[in-house]
Parts: C-alpha cells; sequence; structure tokens
C-alpha cells in the first residue's frame, strides 16, 4: 500500500482528499504547517508527497527544496492558487515532479499522484506491447493483432505515452502538457479530437475497445482479451 | 523671492560670476598691453630727444631746454643740467633723484616739478647723460595717457559689464522662477489625478524641451494608466455576471433534481450537469487569475531563443484533426527560420489561442493560415482566416475582458483568449496588431532585440 504524505494547511481540503486516497487504497498522513511537513516526510518516508505552496511555518517549495537537499528523492505534487509561471516550479517539473493549480478536479488529483508512483522505467526496449497492441519504436509502425495501424506522427506519440502508462486514468491536462508540451488548458477539446482519431485507428470495428474514455476525466488504454 | 534659493538661479549666479572675472581679466590685459606699448613709446622719444640736446653746443643747450619745456603745455616733460655735485643749472627738475643710473636706458624714477613743489615727487619715465665738461643732463617724460587709458577701460569695463551681469541675474531669476512656475502647476494637476481625476493631463508644449518631453512621458504614461483602471473598474461587473450565469444554472439544475430525481440514475444526471455549471467558474477564475499572473510578471530569466517556425507547425500539428472537422484548409507559410527571444510556452499559448479562435470563427469550408514573414527590424507572426473578423468599432473592445462580440454570443467559450494573448505579447515587448474586417488578420509583431538579432 503506498504512504501519501498531505501538507495542507486548509483542513477541509485536506479532509477531502484523505478521504479520496484512502477510498483508492492509499495509506494518508496529514500535516497542516511546513516544518511539521519537513518533519512528517523525513520521519515516514512517504512514497509520495502532496505539497500545497503557501503553508504556515515554511512555504511548500522551501519544504520540497530541503528535502531535495537531503537527497530525499520523494516524487511530489505541489498544490497551489498561484498559476505556474515562474521559474521556481518549472524547476520542480524538469526535477520530475508535478504541479496543479487549485481549484482543480480531485479526479486530476489521483490520476497525478499514481501517475508519480508508477512513473514508467527507463527502458532501453525499442518494443512496446499491451495485450494485442504493439508499438515498434524503431521503425515508427503500429500493430493491433495482425492489423496494422497507419498513424500520423502526432498520433503515434500519443498512442506511445498511452502505452508506456497503460491501465492510468491520463488526464486531458495530463496528456496536453506531456504530448504536446502544452502548459495550458485550451478553449477547444483538443485532446478529445486526438483522441477519437487515434481510438478510431486502434479499435476497429468488431475489436473490444482498448481505450476507454472515463467520463469527466480522461482516458485508460487497458489490454483487452 | 523663492528664486533665490533655487538651483537654476544659483547655477546661472556662478555662470555670471565666471563670465565677470573673464571679462576683467581680458580688460586687464587690453589696459596691460596698451600701457606697455606707450611707455615704450616715450621711452623712445626721451632717448632720442637726449641724445639731440647732448650733441648741442653748451650756449644752445640751455635755450633749447627752455623752449622745449615752453612748448610742453601739458606739463608732462622734464629736463635739467646738473653740475656734477649735483646743484640745479637750469631746467624744471628740482633735485637729482637718489640712484639715478647715469648713461642706463630710460626707467622710472620720483622726480619733484621746480614749478609744482607741493606735488611731491612723481613717478617718470628717465634717462641721464653726463655732458662733455662733466655736468648731467636729465630728460623725463610723465606718461600720463596710461591713467587715460586706465580711465577708459575702467569705463568701458563698468558699462558692459555692469549691466550685463545683472541682465545675467535677472535672467536667472526668471528661468528659475519660470521652472518653479512649471513644477507647481504640474504639482497642481498631479495633485487632482491623486484625488481621482484621471482624466487630468500635464502641461505640454509640442517643442523639443526637456520639461515638455518629461511632460509627454508621463501623459503617454497616465493614458496608459486611466486604460488600465477603467478597464479594471469594467472587470468587476463582468466578472460577477459571468459567474452568476452559469453558478445560477447549476443552483437550478440541483434544485429541480432535489424535487424530482427519483432514481439514483436521474439524480447523478443532475450532478453532472451540475458539476459542468460550476467547472465553467471555475474556469472563469482561473483563467482570471492566469491572466493576473501573467500580467503581473516580468521578463524572466527563463527566456530563451524561440524558434517560431517550429511552433507554427506544432500548433498548427495540433489544430488540424478539428480543422479538418470543420472542413477548414489550415495551412502554414514560413518564410525563412527565425526566433525571437522569449517564453516558450506563453508565446505557444498565445498563437494556440489565436488559431482557436480563427477556427471557431471561420464558417464550414472556409481558410485558415497562419504565416511567418519578416517585416523591417522586425519578425511577423500573422493568422488569416475566412471568418466575420474583426470590425473597426470592436477593435478596442475584442482586448475588454469578457467581451464577446454580439455576432458570436452562441460560441462556446469565456471572453479571456484575446485578453491573454495580448497580456502574453506586451509581456514580451511585442506589438498584437488586430486588422479590421472582413475576414480576420491578426498579427504579433517581435521587433529585433538590440543588437540585431534575427
Amino acid at each position: 500500500m503506498a504512504k501519501v504524505l498531505l501538507i495542507e494547511d486548509d483542513g477541509e481540503t485536506a479532509g477531502e482528499i484523505t478521504a479520496e486516497l484512502a477510498d483508492r487504497g492509499f495509506e494518508v498522513a496529514w500535516s497542516a504547517d511546513g516544518l511539521d511537513g519537513l518533519a512528517k516526510a523525513r520521519d515516514l518516508r512517504p512514497d509520495a508527497m502532496i505539497v500545497d505552496r503557501l503553508l504556515p511555518g515554511m512555504d511548500g517549495l522551501t519544504v520540497i527544496e530541503s528535502l531535495r537537499k537531503d537527497q530525499v528523492r520523494t516524487p511530489v505534487l505541489v498544490l497551489s492558487a498561484l498559476g505556474a509561471v515562474d521559474d521556481r516550479v518549472r524547476g520542480l517539473r524538469m526535477g520530475g515532479d508535478d504541479y496543479l493549480t487549485k481549484p482543480f478536479a480531485i479526479v486530476e488529483l489521483v490520476a497525478r499522484i499514481e501517475a508519480l508512483l508508477r512513473r514508467p522505467p527507463e527502458t532501453r526496449e525499442t518494443n512496446l506491447r499491451v495485450g494485442q497492441l504493439e508499438l515498434d519504436l524503431i521503425e515508427r509502425t503500429a500493430k493491433r493483432g495482425e492489423r496494422r495501424i497507419d498513424l500520423l506522427p502526432r498520433e503515434f506519440r500519443l498512442l506511445e505515452y498511452m502505452m508506456r502508462r497503460s491501465d492510468q486514468l491520463l488526464t486531458r491536462a495530463m496528456l496536453l502538457e506531456e504530448v504536446w508540451n502544452y502548459k495550458f488548458v485550451p478553449a477547444t477539446n483538443l485532446v478529445d479530437v486526438h483522441m477519437g482519431r487515434v481510438r478510431h485507428k486502434v479499435d476497429g470495428p468488431g475489436d473490444a475497445p482498448m481505450i476507454q474514455n472515463v467520463r469527466g476525466a480522461g482516458f485508460i488504454l487497458r489490454a483487452v482479451p | 523671492m523663492q528664486f533665490i534659493r533655487s538651483k537654476t538661479f544659483h547655477w546661472t549666479t556662478v555662470l555670471a560670476g565666471l563670465f565677470a572675472i573673464f571679462v576683467t581679466v581680458l580688460f586687464g590685459f587690453i589696459y596691460f598691453r596698451i600701457d606697455n606699448y606707450l611707455i615704450a613709446r616715450s621711452d623712445r622719444m626721451i632717448t632720442t630727444q637726449i641724445g639731440f640736446f647732448a650733441g648741442l653746443p653748451r650756449e644752445r643747450l640751455i635755450g633749447a631746454l627752455n623752449d622745449h619745456l615752453g612748448q610742453d603745455s601739458r606739463g608732462v616733460q622734464f629736463s635739467g643740467v646738473f653740475d656734477a655735485k649735483g646743484n640745479r643749472l637750469a631746467g624744471n627738475v628740482a633735485a637729482l633723484p637718489d640712484g639715478l643710473d647715469i648713461g642706463a636706458p630710460a626707467r622710472s624714477m620720483p622726480l619733484v616739478r621746480l614749478d609744482d613743489k607741493e606735488a611731491g615727487a612723481t613717478s617718470v619715465r628717465t634717462v641721464a647723460r653726463r655732458l662733455e665738461n662733466g655736468d648731467i643732463l636729465v630728460v623725463g617724460r610723465n606718461v600720463d595717457e596710461t591713467a587715460e587709458v586706465f580711465r577708459v577701460v575702467g569705463a568701458a569695463l563698468a558699462i558692459g559689464l555692469l549691466p550685463a551681469f545683472c541682465l545675467w541675474l535677472l535672467a536667472g531669476a526668471w528661468l528659475s522662477a519660470r521652472a518653479h512656475r512649471r513644477v507647481e502647476e504640474v504639482n497642481l494637476r498631479v495633485q487632482r489625478i491623486i484625488a481621482g481625476d484621471l482624466r487630468e493631463r500635464l502641461p505640454h508644449k509640442n517643442v523639443d524641451e526637456p520639461f515638455s518631453r518629461l511632460a509627454a512621458i508621463v501623459n503617454r504614461m497616465l493614458d496608459e494608466l486611466e486604460t488600465m483602471i477603467n478597464a479594471l473598474a469594467g472587470v468587476g461587473n463582468d466578472i460577477a455576471h459571468d459567474l452568476r450565469t452559469p453558478l445560477t444554472r447549476a443552483r437550478l439544475t440541483l434544485e429541480r433534481g432535489r424535487t424530482n430525481a427519483t432514481t439514483l440514475e436521474q439524480l447523478q444526471e443532475v450532478v453532472d450537469k451540475a458539476i459542468a455549471g460550476i467547472d465553467q467558474s471555475l474556469s472563469i477564475v482561473t483563467a482570471l487569475l492566469r491572466l493576473a499572473e501573467i500580467e503581473n510578471s516580468r521578463r524572466s530569466s527563463a527566456f530563451g531563443d524561440v524558434a517560431l517556425g517550429d511552433m507554427l507547425r506544432e500548433v498548427c500539428d495540433m489544430y488540424e484533426p478539428i480543422a479538418e472537422d470543420k472542413q477548414i484548409a489550415l495551412s502554414v507559410n514560413i518564410a525563412d527560420k527565425f526566433s525571437v527571444r522569449g517564453d516558450r510556452d506563453l508565446l505557444l499559448e498565445a498563437v494556440a489561442n489565436l488559431v482557436d479562435n480563427a477556427i471557431k470563427f471561420t464558417p464550414r469550408s472556409g481558410r485558415v493560415e497562419l504565416a511567418l514573414l519578416r517585416g523591417e527590424g522586425e519578425t511577423i507572426l500573422r493568422v488569416t482566416d475566412t471568418g466575420p473578423g474583426i470590425s473597426a468599432h470592436e477593435h478596442d473592445a475584442v482586448l475588454r475582458r469578457f467581451y464577446r462580440s454580439d455576432k458570436i454570443r452562441n460560441t462556446p467559450g469565456i471572453g479571456l483568449g484575446l485578453n491573454l494573448v495580448s497580456a502574453i505579447v506586451k509581456l514580451h515587448g511585442f506589438r498584437l496588431i488586430i486588422h479590421a474586417g472582413p475576414g480576420g488578420r491578426v498579427e504579433i509583431v517581435c521587433p529585433d532585440e538590440e543588437g540585431g538579432r534575427t
């Protein structure tokens, strides 16, 4: 069971997040201020942390920076009412951590925590396989069973990302950030349109659907029998 | 009398003083040159005279001396003959002066006139010769022209310099009083602005003068501030209105659902609708916060070289499927590789917003074109479409928060897109140009950086 440390000063928000994570089978520890949170992070050795940016005692980013100085590499999801234009946040993202702007949907938070916990290992594999679906990264070709799938480069990129994170909920914002390098959510439902194209190609007529739309949340790629 | 303490007046006084010193020195120099010239001339004269007298035979010498003195109406000539012991034999010099150097060139000696003993010794240019019989001949000349010259030069100095100096002081006083008056005037207007009258401007004339230019600069700043403050004032109402609409809808849905829903499915449907309404309100808040954040940030150290061509292709790649669905031809036209200094993520967002708008407002089977071209010392990023465009009278309005043209009331969106683009463009020091319709044409103009980067 994955241990998550939540450092958030607003009790009600913390309560909701704790309840949701507990429902999903996480073990959650909660701390309401920066200094206490830092101490708990050192003691409990959590698998992932959720840190609010504005905290009494010590601000969230400083907490993370002091942990990093001690070589604690726990992945962190930073929550903030402030946007992500500034440099320290860019630093975070480069370091493999994540950032979520308030207000957010709870599914978004859970999806991101799971993504942080299940970061795909750095493999040298040139062949990705999920169920019948196969992707050759050198030849840039895709196959479902014996059927060849013709993909545009952008569709290939999207499918590759999803295959590396199969069985995980991928939200629209995550896909935008990771696949298209968009740090904002555009007005038009871009992701759905792209996903629609890819799904149309992957799940042919008569195939069991591999790409599932989770209503109001995002998409999951699953192996089907 | 306040001007006496002003810096302008101090400087004028110092300058006037320096000028006076310079003029005085100049006049002094002229005086001394003339003085020297007169003395040299008079010295030559008495040397010639003494040579002439010394050459005369004894009996004619006395007569010639007396004639010579008799013709001197101004009383400047001195001459006399003394025996070896120094007793006066003839002439108008009372006694041999002490330290007389016989046979030496002319120099100034104190001589006393026989006919004017009370006046005492006058300093006179004098030469002396010993005659053949041992007597001493003295000839002198009082160079009184030098005093005359001194008087004339002094008078010229007084007539010229004093009024000039006074004029200078007056000018200083006037200039500083004028500066003071203008500062007072500016202060008065600024006080009015502080009191809340944002339409007030500083007085300025269209002349190339530091004060006027400063006033013009401040006025430009005030224009910008006024627009911003007016925009802000309007925003409060707009936000309230735009938030209330989806929230009211959500509330109605929930209320009706609570009364009417009988099954779990019906209730879930109601809740989903309510969440959608709340999400829309939240997206407005998020967009506003983001806008504020961009507007308040400064050029950051994260600015790097952004290859605009690649960026345009990325945006095009992103929007191609959507354009296809609407049967809109989306094309990219890149003249050459251009890069600018900026924040890639923000610039991408700006361009994506423009393309998003263009595709949204272009009817089916239309055209949207992205172009990157070079202007005079600037790189231009242009988005054109075959949509309705933005008419001239909507020009300023589209940059207002929440503005949505009547023509597009039923198109989804929250009306902050162009604000965001405008804020991003401003942050980079670029310009956003919206051309009047028909047909949409929006340009982001990126001037080259100092140092000739392209």
